[in-house]
C-alpha cells in the first residue's frame, strides 16, 4: 500500500476511534469514565485483530480489545453475523479483568460481509454484587457476569438480558444509558469505517490491517533490536488494604534476534483472598504499557506493536489470576506492574524509565445519611502519591502514574454530600532525595456532617514499604491512612463513628542519582538550573502530537 | 454627525487597524507589531487617519481595540510579584492542580510552573460550607499579619480563593477589606467575583491569573485612555473581550483574565457577522496561517463560547498542559497545522506533516532564509498552487528551485519523488486539520458534516475546499479584507458583557430566593457596565441563561431562559427546555433521571452595530488572464488564475481556478464552481451529497430501552 495512502487511512482510523471515545466520555453518567477516560474504542479487522486504539486515560484497556477480539471471533465467526448485531462481554478472563468493565463489539458490514468490529469498553458505575472494592470473598460476589452474548440480533433487542442487567445492578438507568451509547458509538463508528473505504474504494479493510499491523511489528522489533541484549531484573513489594504484602518480580530477556521481550514474572506473590487478583490480559498490558512508554511511545497500539511483548506467568499467581479468584479492584495490584518493569528496563533504557511511583490510586467511597437523615452512597474518589524521579528531572508531587486520573475537586464533593474537608496539602519532603527528588505524596483529611454511623471504603497501599529510589537515590516515604490519628488497615468496608475524622497521607515517590557530593553541589545547581530553563524553553516550542 | 469608528488589532506578529464609515467604506492598514504596543497603537491608529483624511474628532462611533498584552504577560512571565491567599489548608491549591497527566505515554512530562509561587502564598484561618454558611469567621488579625508579609515583599496586587465562595462572598471581601485598609492601593483580586465558579483549583488559577496580570494590563489601558484623549479623540475606549464581548477598558483593566483570547476572538466575531449576512446560520470559520491553524464553530449565528479553557500550554497542541481559566471564551480549537509545518518521518517510516514548524525564522525552504527542510508551503509552492513570482503581491520572491531540491530529497527518505511528497504533504496536512475538528466537533455535541467553511489567513483559502471535502462540506466562502478580520470583527461587534455565577441545585428543589438573587445581582453589574461604556440604558438588552445537566452526567447544556420563566419559577418549563435541547444533541430524552442546575448567566448587550454593505478602499486591478499547471490528487490540469480585486460580482468560475491575492491565494479543486456575490465575498460550492443527520445518539432512539 503506498504510504501517503497508508497514513491518510491510518490516521482515519485512529481517528474514528478517537472520535467515538470522545463522545462516550463526553455523555457517560459512569463517573470513572469522564474523570478518568476509563474505556476504550478500537477499531478490529474481520480476524479480530486489534488494528486502531483510541488515545484514552487507562493503560490497562490497551489489551483489552485485543483480547476481546480473539475471544469473540471464535465465539461468533463473523460469517455467522447479521446487520444490527452487537455483542457483549464482561467475563474478566476473555475481556477487561473485571465485571464493571462491559465490552461491546459492533461488527462493520460493508459490501455485503463484515469486514471488521468497532469494539467499545467502559467502566461502568455498577455491576451489582459487592460494590467497588476489594472485600468480596470469590468472583461471583463481585456482581453480574456477562458471557459472550449477543445484546442485539439483527437490530433486535435481547430483552431477556436486558431484563437481567436491568435487576441486578444498583442504578439501572445509568448503566442501560452507557450501555446504549456503546451500542451507539459501535453503530456510528462502523457506519464511519464502511463510509472511509467506501470513499477510498478499499474492497475491505485486510490490506489496511496487514499493513499497519506489519509495520508497527517491524519498527518496535527494530526499536527493541537496539538495545543491550541479555536479561535484566526488577521488583516490587508493597502492601495492600488488610495489611497483606505483595511481590511482583520480573526477569526481562531482550532478545535482539528476534527482536522480542519476555517478561517472566516467576516468583511473585501466589492469589490473595482479597479483589485484587489480577488477570493475565491486565498484566500484559501493564507490562507493554512500561516497555511501550520507555521504548517507542510514538508507535500507536495495535497487534503488530504488542506482539514482540511476551508474558510468562506463573500458573495461579496474583498477576494472572484463576477461577474463582475475586478480581474486582485489580487496579490495586496492576498500577504496581510497570514499578518492577521499568526497574529492570534501567539497565538498557536509563533515559527514559521512571523511579518507583507510589502506584496504586488511594481511593475512598462513603455512605450514610445527613443531618436530615437522607441518605447518600458517594462514587469512589481519589487521590494519588509522587511519581518516581526521571534521569533528568524530578517526579511530579501528587500525581498519578501509570493510569492519568484527576481528583475530583474538593468543592463538587462538598457539594454532593455531606462532607468537610481540613486539609489537602502536599507532603513536602516525602518524596525520595537524590539527585532528583521523588514527587511528594499529600495529605488529605475529611470528616462527615452527620449525626449517625457512616460507611468508609477505603483502598490504600503502600503503608509500610517505600517506593523505591532508582540509581542511588533514597526512596519515597510511605504512606498513612489514619481515623482519628490512629493507623488502620482493613480491606472491608469500615463502620464510622459521626465525628470521625479520616486522614489520608499518600506515598511519595522514589528519587533518581545519588545526591552530588557537597562540595560540588553549588557548582552542579547552578548549571542544572540552567539546564532546566533551556530544556522547558526547548519543550514549549517542541510542540508535541 | 461623520460616522466614523476604528478598531484596532495588536496581535503577536501584526497589529492591524480598520477604520469605517457607516457607508460602508473601510480603510485597513497592517504593519509589524512593535515592541512597545502603546507605540505601535497610536503610529496605526495615525496612518489610517492620514490614509482617510480623517481628524481624531470625527470618531463619534466606536473605538475598539484587541490587544496581545495580557497573554505576553502570563507567557513571558515578567509581570510584579504577585500573591495568594487560600483557605488555611489549601495552601497547595495551585501546586497539586487536578492531579491528571495530560499524556499517559509521556515519562518525561512536566507541568505547567504554578503562577504565584508557594512562597507568596498564605493561609487565611476561615472556612465557608458548600451551602454558604460561614463555619469559621475570617482571622482578621491573621490577615493584617499576612498583609505585614505582603507589603515587605513588595507585591502590589493580591489574589484571593478561598474555598466555596462562589456560594458566598462575604469571607473573601471580608479579606479585602483589610488588606486595602492595610496597604492603601493594593490591587485585590476575589476569586468570587473573577471567576464564581465551583471547583477551587481552576477558580484559583484564573484568580491568580487576573491578579498576575493586572498591574501591567491597569497602566497599559490607562495610558491608552489618556493617549487617546490628549490626541482628541472623544470617545471612550473599548475592548474586545476573550468571550466576543466588548466593554469599557476601566472594567477591562480590573478584569485582565477575560483578555486573554482578545483577537482570536475578534476573527470569530467576524465569522459571525458573516454568517448573519449570508444567512448561513452554522460555519466553521477556518483560519490556517503560518505556524497553526485555528478553527470555530458557529452556531445559530452566534460563535460557541466555552467556560474553561487554558493559557500558556507546556505543550502547544495538548489539552490539559496548561493554565486552566474559567472564564468566557470562543471556543476555539488550535491545531499544529501551517504553512510553516514541517514534513517528518516517523518510526514507523511514514510521512508526518507538523506540529513542528519553521515559523518565519527560518521558514519555508522557498523563503530563503536557510531552512532545508520541506514545509507545507514549500509543497504548495511545488504543487502549483502558489507563484513564486506573485507572493505578498510579488513583494517576497519564493525559492522553487530550493524548494523543489528539498522535497526530492526528503523524498528519498519515504521512496517518493518530490511530486508525489507534495501531494501527500497537502493530503496529510488536509486530513489533520479534519480530523482535529471532527474531534472537537464531538466534544462538543456539534454535527461537523456538512458545516460551511469560512477560510481566511495566510494559507487557509489555499486549503480550505480539501478540508471541506473531508468534512463532508460543499461550501467554502472567502471573505473579502480576510488579511484584517480579526479587527474588522471587533467593529460589527455590539456592545456585550458575560457573567456567571455557579449555583448547583435539583431544578425541583431549587432555593429560588438565591436564585433571584444571583440573577439580578448578575444584571445589575452588567447593566451598569454596559452604561459606563456609553451605552443608554433604553438600548441594554438582557438574556439570561442556565447551565443544566441530567443528574450524574458531567457536561451542561446552556439553555436560554426567558426572564418570566424564572420570574414565575416555572419548573415545568424550564425542564421542557432543556429536554428539547438535550434531545437535538444527543437524539434522546431520559425520562427517570433528574435534572440539576449547575450556573446561571447573564448576558447584557448594547444595541446592534449595523453594516449592510461593504467598500473595502482597494484598487480594482485590470482582468488578468494567465494559467497554469497545477497538480491536484486527480491529476495536473493547466488552471486559469484570476487576481481577486478583478473579479466583479455576479462573476462565475469553474475549479479548478486559482484566485490570487495579496496575502493569499485562493485554491478551488476540480470539481467545485466559484462564484461572487454583491459583497464581494467568493463563493465555492460542490454538488451536494446526500448527508445523513449524525448524532451520537440517533442510533440511541432506536435501542428500546429508552421507550
Amino acid at each position: 500500500m503506498n504510504p501517503i495512502l497508508l497514513r491518510v487511512l491510518w490516521n482515519n482510523l485512529i481517528s474514528i476511534a478517537n472520535e467515538q471515545a470522545r463522545a462516550l466520555r463526553r455523555t457517560a453518567f459512569s463517573p470513572v469514565v469522564r474523570e478518568a477516560g476509563d474505556l476504550a474504542v478500537a477499531v478490529l479487522d474481520e480476524r479480530g485483530r486489534l488494528v486502531a486504539n483510541a488515545v484514552t486515560g487507562a493503560p490497562g484497556h490497551i489489551n483489552t480489545m485485543r483480547t476481546a477480539g480473539e475471544n469473540f471471533i471464535a465465539a461468533f465467526p463473523p460469517d455467522t453475523l447479521q446487520p444490527g448485531d452487537h455483542l457483549i462481554t464482561n467475563d474478566p478472563w476473555l475481556a477487561a479483568a473485571h465485571f464493571f468493565d462491559i465490552t461491546i463489539f459492533s461488527p462493520i458490514f460493508y459490501r455485503d460481509k463484515v469486514i471488521g468490529f468497532v469494539g467499545s469498553c467502559i467502566h461502568h458505575t455498577d455491576i451489582g454484587g459487592y460494590g467497588m472494592g476489594a472485600g468480596a470473598r470469590d468472583i461471583h460476589e463481585e456482581g453480574l457476569w456477562i458471557p459472550l452474548l449477543k445484546l442485539y440480533e439483527a437490530g433486535e433487542p435481547n430483552k431477556t438480558l436486558f431484563h437481567i442487567i436491568r435487576t441486578n445492578v444498583r442504578e439501572p438507568e445509568h448503566v442501560l444509558g452507557d450501555i446504549a451509547a456503546q451500542v451507539s458509538a459501535g453503530r456510528i463508528g462502523a457506519e464511519r469505517i464502511a463510509a472511509l473505504c467506501e470513499r477510498y474504494d478499499l474492497e475491505d479493510l485486510q490490506q489496511l490491517s496487514n499493513a499497519i499491523i506489519e509495520r508497527s511489528e517491524e519498527a518496535t522489533r527494530a526499536a527493541i533490536r537496539k538495545l543491550k541484549p541479555g536479561t535484566y531484573r526488577g521488583d516490587t513489594i508493597f502492601d495492600v488494604p488488610g495489611g497483606e504484602e505483595v511481590v511482583i518480580k520480573v526477569a526481562i530477556t531482550i532478545d535482539t534476534e528476534k527482536g522480542e521481550t519476555t517478561t517472566d514474572f516467576a516468583g511473585s506473590s501466589p492469589p490473595s483472598q482479597l479483589g485484587i487478583n489480577v488477570c493475565l490480559n491486565y498484566t500484559k498490558a501493564y507490562n507493554a504499557f512500561a516497555i511501550h512508554c520507555c521504548l517507542n511511545p510514538d508507535v500507536p497500539n495495535n497487534n503488530g506493536s504488542l506482539a514482540p511483548f511476551n508474558v510468562i506467568a506463573p500458573e495461579s499467581s496474583i498477576i494472572n489470576a484463576r477461577y474463582p479468584s475475586p478480581v474486582s479492584a485489580r487496579h490495586v495490584v496492576g498500577m504496581h506492574v510497570p514499578m518492577p518493569v521499568m526497574k529492570a528496563l534501567y539497565h538498557v533504557l536509563p533515559e527514559t524509565v521512571l523511579a518507583e511511583c507510589a502506584g496504586g490510586l488511594w481511593s475512598a467511597q462513603i455512605f450514610g445519611r445527613d443531618r436530615n437523615g437522607r441518605a447518600f452512597a458517594s462514587s469512589m474518589f481519589n487521590y494519588s502519591g509522587g511519581m518516581g524521579a526521571r534521569a533528568s528531572k524530578r517526579g511530579l508531587s501528587a500525581t498519578c502514574y501509570p493510569a492519568g486520573i484527576s481528583a475530583v475537586p474538593i468543592e463538587v464533593l462538598e457539594a454532593e454530600m455531606p462532607i468537610v474537608f481540613d486539609r489537602k496539602e502536599l507532603l513536602r519532603g516525602t518524596g525520595g532525595k537524590g539527585q532528583h527528588a521523588g514527587g511528594d505524596g499529600q495529605i488529605v483529611k475529611f470528616h462527615l456532617k452527620t449525626k449517625q454511623p457512616w460507611m468508609l471504603n477505603a483502598i490504600v497501599s503502600r503503608t509500610r514499604h517505600d517506593s523505591d529510589g532508582l540509581a542511588g537515590a533514597g526512596a519515597g516515604a510511605a504512606g498513612r491512612f489514619l481515623v482519628n490519628g490512629k493507623s488502620v488497615s482493613d480491606a472491608r468496608k469500615l463502620v464510622m463513628k459521626p465525628a470521625d475524622e479520616v486522614v489520608f497521607e499518600t506515598p511519595g515517590g522514589g528519587g533518581f542519582g545519588a545526591l552530588p557530593r557537597v562540595r560540588n553541589a553549588p557548582v552542579k545547581k547552578a548549571g542544572a538550573a540552567k539546564a532546566k530553563k533551556a530544556n522547558r524553553t526547548v519543550k514549549r516550542n517542541d510542540a508535541r502530537r | 454627525m461623520s460616522g466614523y469608528s476604528i478598531a484596532i488589532d495588536i496581535g503577536g506578529t501584526f497589529t492591524d487597524v480598520v477604520l469605517r464609515h457607516r457607508d460602508g467604506r473601510f480603510w485597513v492598514d497592517k504593519t509589524l507589531t512593535t515592541e512597545d504596543l502603546k507605540q505601535g497603537f497610536f503610529s496605526a491608529v495615525e496612518s489610517v487617519l492620514k490614509r482617510a483624511s480623517c481628524r481624531p474628532d470625527m470618531i463619534d462611533d466606536v473605538i475598539v481595540h484587541a490587544t496581545t498584552i495580557v497573554t505576553n504577560a502570563i507567557i513571558e512571565r515578567k509581570a510584579p510579584r504577585c500573591g495568594l491567599l487560600t483557605t488555611e489548608g489549601f495552601r497547595d491549591v495551585l501546586v497539586i492542580r487536578d492531579e491528571c497527566r495530560s499524556d499517559i505515554f509521556d515519562n518525561q512530562l512536566e507541568v505547567p510552573e504554578a503562577l504565584i509561587p508557594y512562597e507568596l502564598t498564605f493561609a487565611v484561618p476561615e472556612r465557608t460550607l458548600a451551602d454558604g454558611t460561614v463555619s469559621r469567621k475570617v482571622d482578621r488579625k491573621a490577615v493584617k499579619e499576612i498583609a505585614k508579609r505582603l507589603a515587605k515583599e513588595k507585591v502590589a496586587s493580591v489574589a484571593v480563593c478561598l474555598l466555596n465562595s462562589y456560594k458566598n462572598p462575604e469571607s473573601e471581601r471580608a479579606v479585602r477589606d483589610v488588606l486595602q485598609f492595610a496597604i492603601p492601593g493594593i490591587m485585590v483580586s476575589l476569586s468570587a467575583e473573577v471567576a464564581p465558579q465551583m471547583r477551587e483549583y481552576p477558580r484559583a488559577s484564573t484568580t491568580a491569573l487576573n491578579a498576575y496580570t493586572m498591574p501591567i494590563a491597569k497602566p497599559y489601558l490607562d495610558a491608552l485612555r489618556e493617549g487617546l484623549r490628549a490626541a482628541g479623540f472623544r470617545q471612550e475606549l473599548l475592548i474586545m473581550l476573550s468571550s466576543g464581548g466588548v466593554i469599557g477598558a476601566e472594567i477591562a483593566g480590573s478584569n485582565p483574565v477575560r483578555m486573554i483570547e482578545s483577537g482570536p476572538a475578534a476573527g470569530a466575531l467576524a465569522a459571525s457577522f458573516y454568517a448573519k449576512l449570508l444567512s448561513l446560520p452554522n460555519l466553521l470559520s477556518f483560519d490556517m496561517g503560518g505556524t497553526t491553524a485555528k478553527a470555530c464553530f458557529i452556531q445559530n449565528g452566534q460563535p460557541l463560547i466555552t467556560t474553561t479553557f487554558e493559557v500558556d500550554r507546556i505543550y502547544r497542541f495538548q489539552q490539559g498542559s496548561g493554565l486552566p481559566v474559567t472564564v468566557p471564551c470562543i471556543d476555539m480549537i488550535e491545531i499544529g497545522a501551517g504553512g510553516g509545518s514541517l514534513a517528518g518521518k516517523d518510526s514507523l517510516g511514514l510521512l508526518t506533516v507538523g506540529p513542528q514548524s519553521a515559523g518565519s525564522k527560518p521558514g519555508p525552504v522557498c523563503y530563503g532564509r536557510g531552512g532545508t527542510d520541506p514545509t507545507v508551503t514549500d509543497s504548495d509552492l511545488i504543487l502549483g498552487l502558489l507563484d513564486a513570482g506573485n507572493f505578498l503581491g510579488g513583494e517576497m520572491k519564493l525559492d522553487e528551485k530550493g524548494a523543489r531540491h528539498a522535497l526530492a530529497d526528503f523524498g528519498k527518505r519515504l521512496n517518493l519523488d518530490a511530486d508525489q511528497l507534495a501531494l501527500g504533504i497537502y493530503e496529510v496536512v488536509g486530513e489533520s486539520m479534519a480530523s482535529a475538528v471532527r474531534a472537537h466537533a464531538t466534544d462538543r455535541g456539534v454535527d461537523w458534516r456538512g458545516v460551511p467553511l469560512l477560510a481566511f489567513g495566510g494559507a487557509g483559502p489555499v486549503h480550505a475546499c480539501h478540508v471541506a471535502e473531508l468534512l463532508d462540506s460543499t461550501t467554502v466562502i472567502y471573505p473579502p479584507m480576510a488579511s484584517v478580520l480579526s479587527a474588522f470583527g471587533t467593529l460589527v461587534t455590539p456592545l456585550r458583557l458575560d457573567l456567571f455565577r455557579s449555583d448547583l441545585g435539583r431544578l425541583g428543589q431549587l432555593d429560588w430566593t438565591g436564585v433571584d438573587r444571583n440573577i439580578s445581582e448578575m444584571i445589575e453589574e452588567a447593566q451598569s457596565a454596559l452604561l459606563k461604556a456609553g451605552c443608554r440604558k433604553e438600548e441594554v438588552r438582557v438574556g439570561i441563561a442556565g447551565d443544566l445537566r441530567y443528574k450524574g452526567q458531567h457536561n451542561e447544556l446552556t439553555i436560554s431562559l426567558p426572564s418570566d420563566l424564572i420570574e414565575a419559577r416555572n419548573v415545568e418549563a424550564i425542564r421542557a427546555a432543556f429536554e428539547a435541547e438535550y434531545e437535538r444533541t444527543y437524539g434522546i430524552k431520559l425520562d427517570d433521571v433528574d435534572i440539576e442546575v449547575v450556573a446561571w448567566r447573564v448576558t447584557a448587550f448594547g444595541p446592534n452595530v449595523h453594516q449592510d454593505e461593504i467598500r473595502s478602499q482597494v484598487q480594482a486591478a485590470g482582468e488578468g488572464s494567465k494559467r497554469r499547471p497545477v497538480r491536484f490528487s486527480s491529476g495536473v490540469y493547466d488552471t486559469p488564475v484570476h487576481v481577486r480585486s478583478s473579479l466583479r460580482p455576479g462573476k462565475t468560475l469553474t475549479g479548478p481556478v486559482i484566485i490570487e491575492e495579496r496575502e493569499t491565494t485562493i485554491v478551488i479543486l476540480p470539481g467545485w464552481q466559484a462564484s461572487v456575490d454583491r459583497h464581494g465575498c467568493i463563493f465555492a460550492n460542490r454538488e451536494e451529497r446526500d448527508l445523513e443527520p449524525h448524532s451520537a445518539a440517533r442510533a440511541l432512539e432506536q435501542s428500546d430501552q429508552y421507550r
